[in-house]
């Protein structure tokens, strides 16, 4: 062998032993790498296990403890799976028997039913469905559903699973509760006609006590003596008290009724109007510090009100000098309205009293105790509110709203 | 460029032209790794480049029929190491069409770090397939090798055509068809 091919095989012996090394030493560092990697694979296979498992376990505790029957069916309505809430309600058990949704709906439903899970294969879901069904009992329940489609990897639906919520007994309670509001409505009509009546015929035989009186009264003008007279005068002024009491029962009981009539009105007119048609003494002023606004509502309700208020300012009027000021503003929610007076006040422990029916403080002729209970079942009538400020034998300020609509 | 690639090369080298041959190129060449190579490294593309060009220079063979010959015996060497990959194909036609969109992508996943041609199809018809070639790389020689040992692989036959788009070959057109 040459010196030459001795020299070339040596470096190729280095070469190969060289690149033997390398190789080894990039192995080396490979599963170096490999091995951290599989322990970081390690570490993170244990916590998507722990993950799973309570995830698992999450569900399986939602599966048994909702309150709510809970089934998966497949797309042709049998079940395959159901929690204890469902074999209760339903009393079928798909561990010892077949369980067909599509065969227990209730006679009537069962188009609107084909509809509703037509819906759910297409979209994927519906909500709030409700239907009848009849349990294995022969009961018929009222259920209200939400159901969803499950997919497989594909995408292709393979079942449905739905929470079912009976609801039998608030569709009852639904039914009852309407067939008490039109059995209130019917109540409160006949309750209004009844008082129309009975205050007609209240007032008839009033007229005619009043007529007879007068007759009594002029046929013995010269026999009666003055005792007597005075007393015949009490009499008729009873009378009149007695008339406009049953006015104003039934004014009240025709307050409450629904709002028919809705026009514009100006409730400057209003005021205005009253202004002529009520009888105010001299020593009275009436005034607006504010414009007032224009409402839709029931104009001859909006008339009592503010009627009611300045008659009753006119009426407890003791000043030499009376003021009566309407004021009104308007915020985001309601229109406010204001009625002052400097008369002879209202101590506190009456104001929530003076609302309510019959309550009149002052013993008076002209007064029956009714007028600001109409007042406001008006202003209820309009979702406001009402309410005072006074000081005895200073005045009375009454405020109410009327919501803006 | 992948380790593989120079063993595969320099045994090549000494299987036909021996050890002295191998010898000499490595000492003529300016090489970073100073030839030593082992299948698992990564080694500068210039380095090849360097002992082929000398390889020719020696041999008085032209560097494009170097690596035609070279890259017939590297086909071998997928044949033995990634049969899985061959398999899944049919026709060589279909194989050649499916270099960008599958086989680039599977040696992506193995070796992150190669540097891989283009080839962009043109036409194909089930007997043909008009592609065309581009790297800086110029190894079009290389891919016609290959090309030729994959319809052998099918016990098939084609005629294939180097058309060069840019005269240093970085960009060249070829046309197969089937025979």
């Amino acid at each position: 062998m040459s010196q030459d091919q001795i020299a070339i095989l040596q470096r190729a012996l280095k070469r190969e032993k060289a690149a033997r090394k390398s190789a080894e030493k990039i192995l080396e560092d490979k599963s170096r790498e490999l091995y951290a990697i599989s322990q970081e694979l390690k570490t993170s296979n244990l916590k998507l296990n722990d993950l799973l498992d309570e995830k698992s376990s999450t569900l399986k505790g939602i599966f048994e403890n909702i309150n709510d029957a809970y089934l998966v069916m497949d797309l042709w309505g049998n079940v395959l799976r159901m929690n204890d809430v469902a074999i209760d309600f339903f009393g079928y058990d798909i561990e010892k028997e077949r369980f067909n949704v599509a065969e227990i709906v209730y006679k009537d439903d069962i188009e609107y039913t084909r509809e509703a899970f037509k819906k759910l294969y297409e979209e994927g879901a519906f909500n709030n469905y409700t239907a009848r069904i009849y349990t294995k009992k022969g009961d018929v329940k009222w259920l209200l559903i939400n159901a969803t489609i499950v997919y497989d990897k594909e995408n292709k639906p393979i079942a449905a699973q739905g929470i079912i919520r009976d609801i039998t007994f608030i569709k009852s309670l639904e039914e009852q509760k309407e067939k008490i509001l039109k059995e209130l409505e019917k109540r409160n009509e006949e309750l209004y006609e009844y008082a129309h009546i009975v205050s007609h015929d209240l007032k008839s035989p009033l007229r005619n006590i009043d007529a007879l009186i007068s007759w009594i009264k002029s046929d013995n003008k010269d026999n009666f003596d003055e005792l007597t007279i005075q007393n015949f005068d009490l009499i008729e002024t009873t009378i009149e008290t007695m008339e406009t009491l049953i006015s104003n029962v039934l004014e009240y009981s025709s307050a409450g009724a629904n709002i028919g009539n809705e026009t514009e009105v100006d409730l400057n007119k209003i005021v205005d109007d009253l202004k002529e048609f009520l009888f105010i003494p001299k020593h009275i002023s009436v005034n607006k510090l504010n414009k007032l606004p224009t409402l839709k509502g029931d104009s001859t309700k909006f008339q009592q009100v503010f009627q009611n208020f300045l008659s009753n300012a006119i009426k407890f009027c003791d000043k030499e000098i009376g003021i009566i000021e309407i004021d009104y503003k308007e915020n985001q929610e309601y229109h406010q309205f204001s009625i002052k007076d400097n008369g002879i006040g209202i101590e506190k422990k009456y104001h929530d009293k003076i609302f309510k029916v019959f309550h009149s403080l002052n013993k008076r002729e002209d007064s029956t105790g009714i007028g600001l209970s109409i007042v406001k079942k008006i202003i209820e009538l309009y979702d406001g509110n009402i309410w005072l400020e006074s000081e005895p034998n200073k005045g009375t300020t009454f405020f109410f709203t009327i919501k803006i609509k | 460029m992948k380790g593989i690639v120079f063993t595969e090369f320099l045994d090549l080298v000494e299987d036909k032209f021996g050890l002295e041959m191998v010898d000499k190129i490595i000492l003529q060449s300016e090489l970073e790794s100073e030839g030593i190579y082992t299948a698992i490294g990564t080694y500068s593309f210039s380095e090849m480049l360097q002992l082929v060009t000398n390889l020719s220079t020696n041999t008085g063979i032209s560097t494009d029929n170097l690596l035609l010959v070279y890259a017939e015996h590297f086909f071998s060497v997928i044949e033995s190491s990634y049969p899985g990959l061959l398999a899944t194909y049919k026709d060589p036609i279909e194989m050649l069409a499916s270099i960008e969109n599958h086989i680039h992508v599977e040696v992506q996943k193995i070796y992150p770090d190669a540097e891989l041609p283009t080839f962009v199809i043109e036409e194909k018809t089930e007997n043909s397939i008009i592609m065309v070639y581009k790297s800086s790389r110029a190894m079009h020689h290389f891919g016609l090798g290959l090309m030729n040992k994959t319809f052998e692989h099918f016990n098939s036959k084609a005629s294939i055509v180097l058309e060069k788009i840019k005269e240093d070959g970085t960009e060249v057109r070829f046309i197969v068809n089937k025979n």
